[in-house]
């Protein structure tokens, strides 16, 4: 008896449920669909801004260009601030970086080692 | 009665979903290709992919030619709405007439230019006029921005971004590339939604072998040199003598390739390659080389000169200062004519002949370059009776100024012919390397025993006594030879006795030569020596290139050092 009322009560159950997931599933569906149109929509847009940023990018990689030309800087800096080729009596020696030198607040690890 | 009704009900509700049916039908089926074209007509919208020519960098990566997008004004004369006042405003913008407007609105078509690729701000003025019946197109410009600098190299694009000349037109199929449609879907009131494509399409770039600095230093001493012997014309051409890498080339006049349209014919010649000269002294180098490889001579071998002038063919040449017995050495050094007629004598019409086609002259270079000339020298079966004495000393043959300074550059590497080119690599969009332009065509010409007896020979021609002291640079040593040639007058057909090309080529340091240097300049007024005209521009080019390139002074006189920590 209770097993008999079981069964009619699930498939009671089933029906409602059936409809309620075809329902869900279809409302479901529009969302996802309208959610897709509108990132479309947003990358439209988007590439459109892309589009303008570059156009400027051009425009400003053109004035840098123009600016930074050898023959602007030779031009402005030329007589102020000592912009000038390379002096070839100046014999420039790099040295490799000292390890320790006495000034240094902390001590090295080779340092406070055992000698 | 209800059974009627039923069958009433049933029936208006079967017929209603057979006439629905009929209608999908004939929607679906029966006109659906020309419902769905449409549709797609009204969803769908086809847009051009925008293409883009590649950038021309300099070696250093340097910008010299890139594109802007600019926009192009456009009419559609049915839709157009624009009365006098409108028309005199639009015309103000763009800086023409009101007719000049008028002339280029047609009465019929849908589709008329009013203007091309307008500055940013005239094209928002135009907006806010708000005319009906304009509207804005995105177009390519070409752009370069450092104005007159390297045009003859770079050379420029017409309106429609069509190659015209230089790098710009001879690597034409590598910088531009084909474009192509997109279909992109909208929406009723006209927003595009994205297509995922990339809706601009670009080139290849190309990168030069020229350098930025080194041409404008070069472009700065050509700029004086015009101004100070009011010359006609000039040339000058910097090269790396082991690679045939061309540094720098310059010409004057100059023309801003912005504007390449209205430049005038004679300043867009690219001198360098396209015009050719007399070389005078300075083919002495075929006589000099060709002599010492057949070892007809040495450095020390005598050649009397005291008589200071040669007769040949019933033509007597004469030097410019009467000397007495020389050297080979000094024949070259003080650019003796006797004393190289005597050489020419001794090497024959047909090796001087040979010597000079194996050092490049008569034929073309190989410069990735349009417009150059191969010059041209007369074969030993064609040559007059005076040709023995004139084409030693550099007359009766026409070079360019490239083809000279490549036939030094092989004294200068050691006995080889380069192949000048002024571009490196070729780059894709991406940035990775699709061509890279390896100089292949590496011919031996004359021996390293060779070269390197001439190149001291050169050498001395910058030394005390030699005729282009003025070329020597401090800290360095130099080789090089002057050049003084007269011109023909193209009236007379002969030598002009005011017209003449002043010139100076050679290579530092002697040693291991980093620069070959060759200046041209044409009708200099007050001074025509090639000393003392060409070679003090070489010298003002090449100490301040050394000093650009960090090249050590071969002397140790007043040398400081400072020691830095990395």
């Amino acid at each position: 008896m209770i097993r008999k009322s079981g069964m009619n009560l699930l498939l009671f159950m089933c029906k409602p449920l059936l409809i309620f997931f075809l329902i869900f599933g279809v409302f479901g569906l529009v969302y996802l669909r309208s959610s897709f149109v509108k990132l479309e929509y947003s990358l439209g847009d988007l590439e459109k801004k892309k589009m303008n940023y570059l156009k400027e990018r051009k425009m400003l990689l053109a004035e840098k260009t123009k600016l930074l030309s050898y023959a602007k800087l030779e031009a402005s800096h030329s007589d102020s601030e000592g912009f000038s080729l390379p002096d070839r009596r100046m014999k420039v020696i790099y040295l490799a970086k000292q390890k320790s030198l006495p000034y240094r607040a902390s001590l090295e690890r080779s340092q406070l080692a055992e000698p | 009665m209800n059974k009627k009704r039923a069958t009433i009900l049933n029936t208006v509700i079967i017929f209603s979903f057979v006439l629905v049916s009929l209608r999908l039908a004939d929607l679906m089926i029966i006109n659906h290709k020309r419902l769905a074209d449409r549709a797609k007509q009204q969803h769908m919208k086809v847009e051009d992919i925008q293409v883009r020519r590649g950038t021309i960098f300099d070696r250093k990566g340097r910008e010299l030619a890139l594109n802007l997008d600019l926009e192009s004004l456009y009419c559609d004369p049915e839709t157009l709405d624009a009365d006098n006042e409108d028309i005199k405003k639009l015309a103000s913008f763009v800086s023409k007439e009101p007719g000049a407007i008028l002339s280029k609105i047609p009465d019929e078509g849908r589709f008329a230019w009013i203007e091309r690729k307008l500055e940013p701000s005239t094209a928002e003025k135009i907006r806010g006029l708000n005319i009906d019946g304009l509207g804005f197109m995105t177009e390519a410009k070409r752009v370069y921005p450092r104005g007159e600098f390297a045009s003859h190299i770079i050379g420029f694009v017409g309106v429609d971004n069509q190659a015209l000349e230089g790098i710009e037109l001879k690597y034409d199929k590598y910088m531009k590339t084909t474009g192509g449609k997109v279909f992109l879907q909208r929406d009723a009131s006209g927003r595009t939604l994205s297509s995922g494509v990339n809706m601009e399409a670009k080139g290849n770039n190309i990168v030069l072998t020229i350098d930025e600095v080194l041409q404008q230093l070069v472009e700065d001493e050509l700029d004086k040199a015009m101004a100070q012997w009011k010359a006609a014309a000039a040339s000058a051409i910097m090269m790396d003598p082991s690679t045939g890498e061309i540094l720098a080339l310059a010409n004057r006049p100059a023309y801003d390739p912005n504007r390449g349209g209205s430049a005038n014919n004679s300043d867009k010649r690219n001198r360098a390659i396209t015009d050719l000269y007399e070389p005078g002294s300075t083919f002495k180098i075929v006589i000099g080389t060709g002599s010492l490889e057949e070892k007809l001579v040495n450095p020390a071998s005598l050649f009397d000169v005291s008589r200071g002038g040669i007769e040949v063919g019933g033509k007597t040449i004469r030097d410019v200062h009467k000397y007495g017995v020389l050297t080979f050495k000094e024949v070259i050094q003080k650019s003796s004519n006797v004393g190289s007629i005597m050489v020419g004598m001794k090497l024959g019409r047909e090796r001087i002949y040979n010597y000079a086609k194996l050092l490049g002259f008569g034929e073309k270079t190989g410069i990735d370059l349009p417009g150059e000339v191969s010059g041209w020298m007369h074969s030993p079966e064609r040559w007059s009776g005076t040709s023995l004495g004139a084409i030693p000393i550099g007359q009766e043959v026409a070079v360019t100024p490239l083809q000279m300074l490549r036939a030094y550059s092989a004294v200068a590497n050691g006995g080889y012919l380069v192949r000048p080119h002024v571009v490196s690599h070729i780059l894709s969009p991406g940035g990775q390397v699709l061509a890279s332009m390896k100089d292949k065509e590496m011919k031996r010409v004359i021996s390293a025993k060779t070269a390197e007896t001439f190149k001291n020979i050169l050498k001395s021609v910058t030394e005390e006594g030699g005729t282009g002291k003025s070329a020597s640079v401090d800290g360095n040593e130099v080789a090089g030879k002057t050049g003084t040639a007269q011109m023909i007058n193209p009236v007379t057909k002969r030598y002009s006795k005011e017209k003449y090309v002043s010139s100076f080529v050679g290579f530092v340091p002697v040693d291991k030569p980093r620069l070959a240097i060759i200046v041209v300049v044409y009708e200099p007024k007050g001074q025509i020596y090639g000393g003392v005209v060409a070679a003090p521009v070489f010298r003002e080019i090449a100490t301040q290139s050394l000093s650009y390139l960090n090249v050590p002074r071969e002397d140790n006189a007043g040398r400081s050092s400072l020691s830095v920590f990395k």
